[in-house]
């Protein structure tokens, strides 16, 4: 498998079929002198930042630190739950329980949700 | 027989894509200035268009995938962001260019100033993406559009030279005013090969649910829609050739338009020309805010469908109320629409480089089209319309300055 | 040394540095293998044709090539896991010289 072709930047779906995001990011992880292995991939808007620019990444980093947010975001799912399948990756969690939907929810409940229509 | 349905409802669906406020008015530019010999804008432009937008169903129906989808899979965050951003950025000046449209022909017709309007049509373009499903709209605003055919009833009422009108096919070089020719060419040009209009129908073909059986219907629908499409700006640019040149109307206000039909239809034309032209351009601003929210979707991986509910996918939902409110507040606020037009189609055409090339390589991709890969022709086309493209963006600010107006 | 941790998303596009200092061409893949559940590195790929590898371009990039001059010697490398250095991951080091490395060949999709 290449790392890159058939598994960054694919859309997420999580066991429901649900979107959940795209691979923004893939951990490797590795003890000296050991084989690297995949550990998880990532999720957000941090790990997207630092992909523009180092120091955009570690700004919004700390700055989703302040915020107490920094277990949302990145969101790191562990490679165990992740399947890739061709052109998408499959992520055996419920999307809506994870932090990769929490602004989507919070858009829910305090802005569309309460506009008439919704 | 549901897909011969189907296949008519594309078609008119995708001349509803393909004519907007850019084409009508840069086409009625093009008559108004040098008679028939832009033709060939028309023409090129929308042959080059069809074969782009047969490639983005393809994709879709083949692989379930939009062409932004691809883009971000393919060529990584970087790309699709910078691409992103300069799409979004014409793509609101089109956006308010088209919601600008609508409000002209609703002043056409009540005499009311076109900027009261722009809260109104702004209100109501966000009411029918809110409510409405994705057939209703491609399918209601599809069968309204119909009413654009009046402009190819009205050219062949006025009896034009067909002859002179096939020899503005060829390519000529202008007798006068060399730069706004070459202006207005780009401009059609911009106003033809639109990126939004091949990633809408991508998306559209993925909310339709398109597979792989859908190829064909996706070659007539491609085909047709902005074969259709071109046969109807051409239109424009024949009446615009017979009505304003004669007269020596240059077409620098929207109000010039309004007289387009009358010779042809006489007190009926101004109603023509106004139900035709909000028409048009109502269909097209939903198809641009649809498209854009729609690119944002895809990019970041988020739920997107116009058949849900908004609730059940609140950014989507939010982003596309974002889009509405940018584009009405730049008109309302903003220049002169028929000048926003004009410039917004020549700055599509120097968007185009980074929206086309994709194709090149996603076309070619075993990944998404499997088998159906593009053929030599296919890739010819590409080639050929990625070096326009580079020609396009190379000339468009020069010709801005020196052409514009 | 402790356990290291780095991103494939960071490592795209950098240059990989020969034993001698030289860059040898930039890192556009990594290629992985699962094994009992897990995932691990085999190679990274680099080059050109790494380039084509990541886009699924074989097909589109034979043609580039074909046009863009002549069919260059080295399209790219394949570097096994252990003859790269990470530990600084913005300069990837070749440990190994470049004569040992596998070409990487042609696809052929």
């Amino acid at each position: 498998m290449d790392l890159v072709r058939d598994c960054l930047d694919k859309q997420l779906v999580d066991r429901r079929g649900r979107k959940m995001g795209r691979v923004d990011g893939i951990v490797l992880a590795w003890e000296p002198g050991a084989q690297p292995r995949v550990v998880g991939i990532e999720v957000g808007a941090v790990t997207q930042a630092a992909r523009l620019h180092p120091r955009l990444g570690a700004w919004l980093a700390r700055f989703v630190r302040r915020r107490g947010r920094a277990q949302a975001d990145p969101y790191r799912i562990p490679w165990a739950k992740v399947t890739p399948t061709g052109n998408d990756v499959t992520v055996g969690v419920e999307a809506e329980r994870t932090p990769a939907l929490a602004w989507e929810r919070w858009l829910r409940e305090h802005v569309i949700g309460r506009i008439p229509g919704a | 027989m549901k897909k011969i349905v189907e296949m008519a409802l594309g078609v008119v669906t995708s001349v509803g894509g393909f004519l907007e406020i850019g084409s009508i008015t840069t086409a009625a530019q093009a008559g108004a200035l040098f008679g028939f010999r832009l033709t060939w804008a028309v023409a090129l432009g929308g042959l080059c268009v069809m074969f782009l937008v047969e490639q983005s169903g393809r994709l879709a129906a083949v692989s379930r995938h939009t062409i932004p989808d691809a883009i971000r899979e393919r060529f990584g965050l970087r790309y699709f962001l910078l691409l992103l951003v300069v799409i979004a950025l014409v793509s609101l000046l089109v956006l308010s260019a088209e919601i600008g449209g609508v409000c002209v022909a609703l002043e056409f017709v009540t005499g009311v100033g076109y900027r009261w309007w722009t809260p109104l049509v702004a209100v109501a373009v966000w009411l029918i993406i809110w409510k409405g499903t994705f057939s209703v709209i491609e399918q209601g605003v599809s069968a309204l559009g119909l009413v654009t055919v009046c402009f190819v009833v009205g050219a062949w009422a006025l009896h034009p030279r067909w002859a002179a009108v096939a020899a503005g096919l060829l390519p000529t070089r202008p007798d006068h005013d060399a730069a706004r020719y070459w202006f207005i060419a780009v401009s059609i040009l911009g106003a033809s090969i639109t990126p939004c209009l091949m990633f809408f129908y991508s998306s559209g073909a993925v909310e339709d649910e398109w597979d792989e059986t859908y190829l064909n219907a996706n070659r007539v629908i491609a085909a047709g829609g902005m074969g259709f499409g071109s046969v109807i700006s051409a239109a424009v640019l024949v009446v615009a050739a017979l009505v304003f040149l004669p007269r020596g109307v240059r077409v620098e206000h929207y109000a010039e338009l309004a007289p387009l039909l009358t010779d042809a239809f006489g007190r009926w034309g101004v109603r023509l020309v106004a139900a035709a032209l909000g028409v048009a351009c109502l269909g097209a601003a939903l198809e641009i805010t649809l498209a854009l929210a729609y690119m944002v979707a895809q990019g970041f991986g988020w739920n997107w469908s116009e058949n849900q509910r908004p609730k059940a996918e609140a950014r989507f939902s939010l982003t596309y109320t974002a889009v509405v409110a940018l584009g009405a507040l730049l008109i309302g606020v903003g220049p002169d629409p028929l000048k926003l037009t004009v410039s917004s189609m020549a700055l599509t055409a120097a968007t185009l480089p980074l929206a086309i090339v994709p194709f090149l390589f996603l076309m070619n991709d075993e990944h998404y089209v499997g088998r159906h890969v593009n053929g030599r022709l296919s890739n010819a086309v590409v080639l050929f319309v990625v070096a326009l493209a580079f020609v396009l963006a190379v000339v468009t600010i020069p010709l801005q300055i020196f052409g514009g107006s | 040394m402790a356990r290291q941790e780095i991103h494939v998303e960071l490592l795209l596009s950098r240059r990989v540095l020969a034993l001698n200092g030289r860059p040898v061409g930039r890192l556009e893949e990594v290629r992985a293998e699962l094994r009992r559940g897990e995932c691990f590195v085999i190679e990274y790929l680099i080059g050109t044709y790494a380039l084509f590898e990541r886009l699924a371009a074989w097909r589109v990039g034979r043609e580039l090539l074909k046009v863009f001059g002549a069919r260059r010697r080295h399209g790219g490398y394949r570097v096994p896991w252990d003859k790269l250095d990470l530990s600084d991951p913005t300069r990837p080091r070749l440990r190994c010289p470049v004569t040992e490395l596998a070409p990487l060949e042609e696809g052929e999709a």
